[in-house]
């Protein structure tokens, strides 16, 4: 890329000058991170442990959760609510196939 | 380079004080609890933790898990190891077990006698083998390879089963009692695990823990358990650590400090975790058995309070 | 080595296809005790690595769970995990190819935000993860004398991640995630978002127009002048102040240096 077509030097001084020059936004991080200094109580996601699951009667044993008309289940999702332009509706297929082999 | 100043929790020389394992009761450690734990005025006498949870880099679970360490024993209970695997310690996975180890010089490294992984990928379930010298061998081998690359002695946990192999050649007692001396490892008994298992195979717990080398035991595991039901209708006992622990394990509890003396007794509470309170009330009733038949114990206690 | 004499398969590896097949009786030689049946007791590990493995997904992915519903995300899980075990142990690692099943997965194909969805929701938790590192401090770059400015290069903090969408992903995640509700969003209008730990906490921003041609070609070795001019070139109105600001509130880069090719004075 040849030099000429870069932005000048002084545009860009004037950008990193206003930007750094933003005094609310510096103490609006400054006390975000004072906020959560002495938090630790995050939520982990995907954890492991040894504990064992459920007993003998769930989904391990079963071929597929859902088979067939099991689909109606999809009113619980939310995003039925959205509509897709062209007016369709953001819905999701039945599938009535088992596991792939 | 133009940097900020460097975070003082990852400068790397931070080094944590050298707390051992007390003959006290500890707790699973929940990133819930953290807070709590930290402000509780009755203090928990140390906190155990999955290794897998803290393989990451770094970010909040490092973060909590450092303040932890600054005022609490802690010991590391790995899940994902899988040393009874017949396709061999996965390198990569000892690999990031010694950095957790080595980031937090914990008091205590233990694992499961199970395996977890296999060509089809890692089962996330402390899986069952066979109690004969095929396995003891290959148990064996790995241990001794996970202490030298540790290079300290780990303790190795009993498990619950659900099921029975007909290559089983010695009982479970006998097993877990030739890894120890075979391979200088510790053990960790796990009571709540001696009651599922012995419910689900019709032992007795109290010739389980008759035969089994209480001598080694370094570290005890409570947990609460679900009932199910097997093929033939009988009670099939489920170690879902979700609930309080149970009358009868406790019960064992109480013989097997009557006879080893005070030991580090963890709670474990995994699935529908409690608020904190409800956890440390359960740390508490292992206490008092602990101060109430510690000092009393045949054995007498190996681990003197400081 | 003769073809014809199939290795005899272990026993673990027996012990695994009935743990994942549930049409296969348990593995030989597994019983109850004193002969009982083990049909039962065989699910108990059949649940476990089944429930636990679609559990951690559902961590995971949150907002893929509820824009689909709880029992469809789960069915879901059930076929990618059939085709994309979880290599690793560390269950928090699982889930990185779920993006590219989506995209091929029929049943989602009127979502075509789902694959972006989740593709934030699985650079939240690497960014959840990710090393530590202070985001480059605002003086530091104050510091740098205005006629080098122009050379800089900039090291990326180890938890910034960029998802650029065709699609309203990122408005559908966070509204997801927070609960509120999805009607006034239009799902087709296009999105890019940024992830960063700026602090102890993951943020995730909706990125104006341009901003991700600068913050992409800087967090691929351009130089800011380099980057300006592309950014500029691409989005006539692009706010340079604007965007330099955000990227150090956001703590996208964790230090910056005079690039060495430049400090040489080429012709």
């Amino acid at each position: 890329m040849s030099q000429k077509t870069l932005i000048g030097a002084s545009a860009l001084a004037g950008a990193v000058a206003m930007a750094i020059s933003g005094a609310t936004f510096l103490a609006s991080t400054d006390s975000a991170t004072a906020a959560t200094e002495k938090c630790y109580g995050v939520a982990m996601a995907g954890k492991n442990d040894c504990a064992a699951g459920p007993g003998t009667t769930c989904a391990g044993t079963s071929k597929v959760d859902f088979q067939g008309n099991a689909w109606k289940s999809v009113e619980a999702g939310t995003c039925t609510t959205m509509s897709l332009e062209g007016g369709r509706m953001g819905s999701l297929e039945p599938l009535d196939r088992d596991l792939p082999a | 380079m133009m940097r900020s100043a460097p975070d003082p929790q990852t400068g790397g020389t931070a080094r944590f004080p050298s707390l051992p394992l007390p003959p006290r009761a500890g707790a699973g450690l929940k990133p819930e609890h953290v807070d709590q734990i930290l402000a509780d005025t009755q203090r928990i006498g140390f906190l155990e933790v999955h290794a897998e949870n803290y393989m990451g880099d770094g970010g909040a679970p490092h973060r909590a898990l450092t303040a932890i360490r600054r005022e609490f024993p802690l010991s590391v209970h790995g899940v994902g190891l899988s040393i009874g695997s017949e396709s061999g310690i996965d390198h990569a996975h000892l690999e990031r077990l010694a950095r957790v180890v080595e980031r937090y010089e914990p008091a205590m490294v233990s694992e499961h006698l199970a395996w977890s992984s296999h060509d089809a990928g890692y089962f996330n379930d402390l899986l069952p083998v066979p109690y004969n010298a095929e396995t003891l061998a290959r148990v064996v081998a790995h241990v001794g390879r996970i202490q030298d690359r540790l290079k300290r002695h780990i303790l190795i946990e009993n498990p619950s089963t659900y099921v029975a192999f007909e290559e089983t050649t010695m009982s479970e007692a006998d097993f877990i009692r030739e890894i120890a001396t075979r391979s200088g490892c510790g053990l960790l008994l796990d009571v709540n695990n001696v009651f599922v298992s012995a419910t689900n195979h019709g032992w007795k717990p109290l010739q389980y823990l008759r035969r089994f080398p209480l001598e080694l035991v370094e570290e005890i595991h409570l947990a609460g358990h679900a009932e199910d039901t097997d093929d033939e209708g009988d009670v099939l006992l489920i170690d879902a650590h979700d609930r309080p622990v149970a009358d009868a394990v406790w019960k064992l509890y109480e013989i097997v400090i009557s006879q080893t003396g005070a030991l580090p007794t963890l709670i474990e509470w995994d699935n529908d975790v409690p608020d904190w309170p409800v956890l440390r009330r359960e740390a508490r009733l292992a206490d008092a058995i602990l101060d109430r038949l510690g000092p009393a114990s045949l054995l007498g206690s190996r681990h003197a309070a400081e | 080595m003769p073809p014809s004499e199939p290795a005899r398969r272990s026993a673990q590896s027996e012990f695994s296809a009935a743990l994942i097949n549930p049409d296969l009786p348990p593995p030989v030689g597994v019983s109850g005790p004193r002969g009982k049946g083990a049909r039962k007791r065989f699910a108990v590990y059949r649940n476990t690595v089944t429930v636990t493995r679609i559990d951690a997904l559902a961590d995971i992915f949150p907002a893929v769970q509820r824009l689909v519903g709880a029992d469809f995300f789960r069915g879901m899980a059930r076929i990618y995990l059939a085709q994309e075990p979880p290599v690793s142990a560390v269950l928090f690692e699982y889930g990185q190819g779920l993006a590219a099943f989506l995209e091929r997965f029929e049943p989602v194909s009127e979502l075509p935000y789902l694959p972006d969805v989740s593709r934030l929701e699985r650079a939240w938790l690497d960014a959840f993860h990710a090393a530590d590192a202070d985001p480059l401090a605002p003086a530091a770059l104050g510091a740098v004398p205005a006629e080098d400015l122009g050379d800089l290069t900039f090291t990326p903090h180890p938890a910034a991640r960029m998802v650029r969408s065709r699609t309203a992903a990122v408005s559908i995640f966070s509204a997801s995630r927070e609960q509120r509700p999805l009607e006034t969003i239009r799902p087709l209008e296009p999105e890019d978002g940024l992830i960063t730990r700026p602090a102890h906490e993951v943020q995730v921003r909706l990125l104006p127009p341009g901003a991700a041609d600068f913050f992409k070609a800087l967090m691929t070795g351009a130089t800011l002048a380099e980057a300006a001019t592309l950014a500029l070139g691409r989005q006539p109105g692009f706010d340079l102040p604007a965007a330099i600001s955000a990227m150090l509130e956001a703590g996208i880069f964790s230090a910056c240096s005079l690039s060495p090719a430049k400090t040489e004075h080429p012709q």
